[in-house]
């Protein structure tokens, strides 16, 4: 039984669609990039996932459980962390706050999440708003990892940072011991290697999938449909 | 002279922690959650009109009356907040206004018809509560040292409670970003719902606190309304310390206007709230 699986789902929002027809599934321990254009619905996908947008047809199960009809809340609460992509760090909360005020029991406590990232244990006393963009995309993966999920979602965790912290944040993401992640990912060639099994979008549908591996090397396809510049 | 002074500042000091009780809940719903509620000191009646009807009716005591006052404000809260104001939250303040002013008029008029429209007398009011204390000299009334230690627990409770603890951190959370924190797991509706409860809650306490040092009639849930906007604005919207300290400043300059100034009576206080409104327009200490 896969640990995620969506089936044929429709979604959008309002009356627009975004998603038409997307299935796929992530094993236990997992990872899928989710590649593709600016627009092709990948924020929507783990929007989607989360259950914030409206699902028209389709079925999402998680743990074998259908949760296509569950509130956000709950699906969060079954272990489906995501991480925005403008990583929407609560500001009137300190950011030892924001790690602990929806942290649930289990392997992820303070003490793990600071040896993952040094720099949060030093500012765990400063507001959410005084944080520098790094910090706050740390704070953001750490807070939603206190919530000891079975799933990550990840909205473009590398945008609009310096290479050095693109370079620590990668590094953490693969020191999670195998947990199941979503990424979606601009830096195509970092996504690629931080991921098994990789996904294309355009419009609001795959048109391409790839072991994440074989598909780094596949340089043709990636310029046609991600539009690249592999170096 | 000295202890005139002493007296009526002593006085203020009882008057603004009652103003504080009263206000405070408002300050909370109105200030983290947005939600207009000009209703709040009906609440603050039902707390009151509880208290009454225990004491007279079924001869309770006093204090016993007050946790009920504060569970029965709470409850009526809890059913307004489910069945009418929820739907409101994304609402516009013009809406939200209408509404609770609605509900205003309508809780004057069935108190009205349930207990009249008179003044309520208290019967079996503690003896303990009515006497005085001389304290350097100045004479403090023992209900009005009771209001002053009600005002400070309250105070230190729900601080800890908001600042300290991880409810209040999910209030604050679900308040600075619903989505994100509805994302994370945090349960928003039943979040927002304890915090309407508390507010309620603690506008019915206030009420009940009132009877002694105001008295109670139907008309006390637009009379007292004024007074309770006037604190949350000079306080500064969602700041627990700023209701505190602008209901004593209020309290205080109401009590001495009425003393020293009495041609100016009741109107100083609106001077005070123009004059700290002029030079502090977010309120002593607001954030927006």
């Amino acid at each position: 039984m896969p640990l995620l699986e969506l089936r044929d789902v429709r979604a959008g929002y309002g009356d627009a669609v975004v998603l038409d027809g997307i299935s796929l599934e992530v094993p236990e321990q997992g990872s899928l990039a989710v590649l593709g254009r600016n627009g092709a619905g990948k924020s929507t996908l783990l929007l989607t996932l989360m259950g914030f947008t409206r699902l028209k047809r389709g079925r999402i199960f998680f743990k074998g459980r259908d949760v296509s009809a569950l509130a956000p809340h709950r699906r969060a609460q079954l272990g489906i962390a995501w991480v925005a992509q403008e990583r929407e760090i609560f500001p009137s909360l300190s950011a030892e706050e924001n790690l602990t005020v929806a942290a649930h029991p289990g392997p992820w406590n303070l003490e793990r999440v600071f040896r993952l990232f040094p720099r949060l244990a030093e500012r765990r006393a400063n507001m959410g708003n005084q944080l520098s963009g790094g910090e706050q995309q740390m704070l953001a993966i750490a807070r939603a990892l206190m919530t000891n999920p079975g799933l990550l979602l990840l909205d473009e965790p590398f945008e609009g940072l310096a290479p050095v912290i693109v370079d620590e944040l990668a590094g953490a993401l693969e020191r999670l011991d195998g947990m199941a992640l979503i990424l979606v990912e601009q830096h195509t060639e970092l996504a690629l290697s931080l991921t098994e099994d990789a996904v294309v979008l355009e419009r609001g549908a795959i048109v391409h999938r790839a072991r994440s591996g074989e598909f780094a090397h596949d340089a043709p396809t990636l310029e046609r449909l991600v539009g690249l510049k592999i170096a | 002279m000295l202890g005139s002074l002493a007296g009526v500042l002593f006085d203020g000091l009882a008057y603004g922690m009652l103003l504080f009780l009263l206000s405070v809940g408002l300050s909370v719903t109105l200030g983290m959650m947005n939600f207009v509620n000009l209703a709040h000191c009906s609440f603050a009646m039902v707390g009151g009109y509880v208290s009454v009807s225990l004491m007279n009716r079924f001869g309770w005591p006093f204090l016993a009356t007050l946790p009920m006052a504060f569970l029965a404000a709470a409850s009526v809260s809890v059913l307004l907040e489910r069945g009418l104001y929820r739907r409101l939250y994304r609402a516009s303040d013009l809406d939200q206004c209408l509404l609770t002013i609605g509900i205003v008029f309508v809780s004057i008029a069935a108190y009205a018809w349930l207990y009249g429209t008179e003044q309520q007398a208290v019967e079996g009011f503690p003896p303990y509560l009515r006497g005085s204390l001389q304290f350097m000299g100045i004479n403090l009334a023992a209900y009005r040292l009771f209001l002053v230690l009600c005002g400070f627990l309250v105070t230190a409770i729900l601080v800890a409670s908001l600042e300290y603890t991880r409810f209040g951190a999910k209030v604050r959370a679900a308040v600075d970003n619903q989505r994100m924190a509805r994302g994370l797991g945090i349960d928003v509706d039943r979040t927002f719902m304890l915090t309407f409860a508390l507010g309620g809650g603690l506008a019915g306490l206030g009420g009940s606190l009132a009877i002694e040092m105001v008295g109670l009639d139907p008309g006390f849930a637009l009379a007292y309304l004024v007074y309770v906007l006037i604190v949350v604005s000079v306080g500064g919207l969602g700041s627990i310390g700023g209701s505190f300290a602008a209901a004593i400043v209020l309290g205080i300059s109401d009590m001495a206007g009425k003393y020293y100034v009495p041609w100016l009576g009741a109107f100083l206080i609106y001077l005070v709230m123009v004059g700290l409104l002029m030079w502090r327009p977010q309120g002593l200490f607001g954030k927006r």
